[in-house]
């Protein structure tokens, strides 16, 4: 009997560490799926700097998408009085808004072009939202004079300050899905801008992007960051080879 | 992706904790002079003296909330139109309307409370105007002593369970003061 429970006791106790094994061993895959996916990761970063150029801080963090500023939902109130909240992030569509004033001038081509539909377009499946300031620091008759029916304008101050708006006229692109925005500038009419939001909103559906693995574009997003952070713009004369570099064998 | 927030949408009495995806209107249609936008003849005044009215001259004008989980246009009717057209399968249109004291007490208006959907509810000859695949429902009710009417427009009369569930989540979280 006594026997018995010895033998017990050891068949236990070795089932006891071939599983702890199993568990360590599936800890170890995930930990490395983990970091082949793009997740973060305490160690170095997943390349070495040339010579002169200093290697980043192990530890740091990475984090692409941080690249797009963070975009904000509306609220504030329409020419009508309407109280209004209007979704920017987490839908499907992209939001194209547009941060006029009735009192800049550069805004006055934005506004023409407002009430002549078709001389201008939107990508196909994006929102116009035209954003001034609140009723306190604008002026509602002179905005209803301004603005064609139809058109969505909302007054809100809380926008101009999430989206942290230098100016009028400004334009920002949000990315519905992501709820960052993906491209902001300023110009002198819609179809000035429109061409070049296009252009933007059309390159982030492209194939070439869309079917990109995630860890692919993490990866690209995290050296632009890296070397970004470590003063290396586009073109700079150190990421590419020199003569004598590429005469290496 | 940027945490999903829920906004909240106040005024005129009503109240609403949006959910995400979801966004909201709420109005109440400002009474127009003689000659206001939407009239006969409105388009031939200068517009100088364009009106931001919406209403008529003597209308007594009631807060109307519009609710949507895709993106509500600028000109829309009292019940959605101009909104519905644009509604995909998944999306869902909600419109509460209040009606004037003199409806209080009526048999129409007897129900209590904010009603929940069902699946069943919704028809396709329930909407104000028939769109292909949309499915509509209307019911009266009074609640804090102020009568209302609730319209809801679901995008696919097939999808009526899930699509009832998702209007369900949005009407629980509809707040209605009492009337001053």
């Amino acid at each position: 009997m006594t026997a018995l429970v010895i033998a017990e006791t050891v068949i236990l106790a070795v089932l006891c560490v071939l599983v702890a094994g199993l568990l360590r061993g599936y800890a170890a895959v995930l930990r490395r799926l983990h970091q082949l996916d793009g997740g973060a990761s305490a160690g170095p970063p997943p390349f070495r700097t040339v010579a002169a150029i200093p290697e980043p801080a192990a530890g740091q963090r990475i984090e692409g998408r941080d690249e797009w500023a963070e975009s904000h939902d509306i609220e504030g109130t329409s020419l009508r009085g309407e109280i209004v909240s209007v979704r920017t992030v987490g839908v499907e569509h992209d939001t194209i808004v547009a941060f006029l004033s009735s009192t800049c001038e550069g805004c006055a081509g934005f506004w023409h072009e407002l009430g002549e539909p078709g001389s201008w377009t939107t990508p196909q499946g994006s929102r116009l939202l035209v954003v001034t300031k609140g009723p306190e620091e604008e002026s509602p008759s002179v905005l209803s004079q301004l603005c064609p029916d139809g058109v969505d304008l909302v007054m809100s101050s809380q926008a101009w300050a999430d989206f942290d708006v230098p100016g009028s006229p400004y334009v920002v692109v949000a990315d519905g899905r992501t709820g960052r925005v993906k491209g902001e500038g300023s110009g002198l009419s819609f179809s000035q801008v429109s061409g070049l939001i296009r252009v933007s909103v059309e390159d982030s559906r492209h194939p070439a992007l869309a079917h990109k693995p995630d860890a692919d574009r993490r990866r690209e997003r995290d050296v632009d960051r890296i070397l970004l952070s470590a003063g290396i713009g586009p073109q700079d004369p150190s990421l590419y080879a020199t003569a004598e570099q590429d005469e290496r064998p | 992706m940027k945490p999903l927030t829920e906004n909240r949408l106040t005024g005129h009495g009503l109240a609403v904790a949006l959910p995400a995806r979801w966004e909201g209107r709420l109005y109440r249609r400002t009474v127009g002079e003689p000659g206001a936008v939407g009239e006969p003849g409105a388009a031939l005044r200068a517009p100088s003296t364009r009106s931001t009215a919406t209403g008529w001259p003597g209308e007594l004008s009631h807060p109307v909330l519009h609710l949507a989980n895709f993106a509500l246009p600028a000109s829309r009717g009292d019940y959605g139109t101009g909104a519905v057209e644009r509604m995909g399968p998944d999306n869902i249109f909600v419109a509460l309307l209040e009606f004037g004291p003199d409806c209080l007490g009526t048999a129409l208006y007897s129900p209590r409370g904010v009603p929940r959907v069902r699946p069943g509810q919704f028809n396709p000859n329930g909407m104000q105007r028939r769109v292909a695949g949309q499915a509509g429902f209307q019911h009266f009710f009074t609640e804090a002593n102020r009568p209302f009417c609730l319209y809801v427009v679901i995008g696919s009369h097939r999808q009526a369970v899930r699509l009832a569930e998702r209007a369900n989540e949005v009407l629980e979280r509809i707040e209605v003061q009492h009337a001053g």
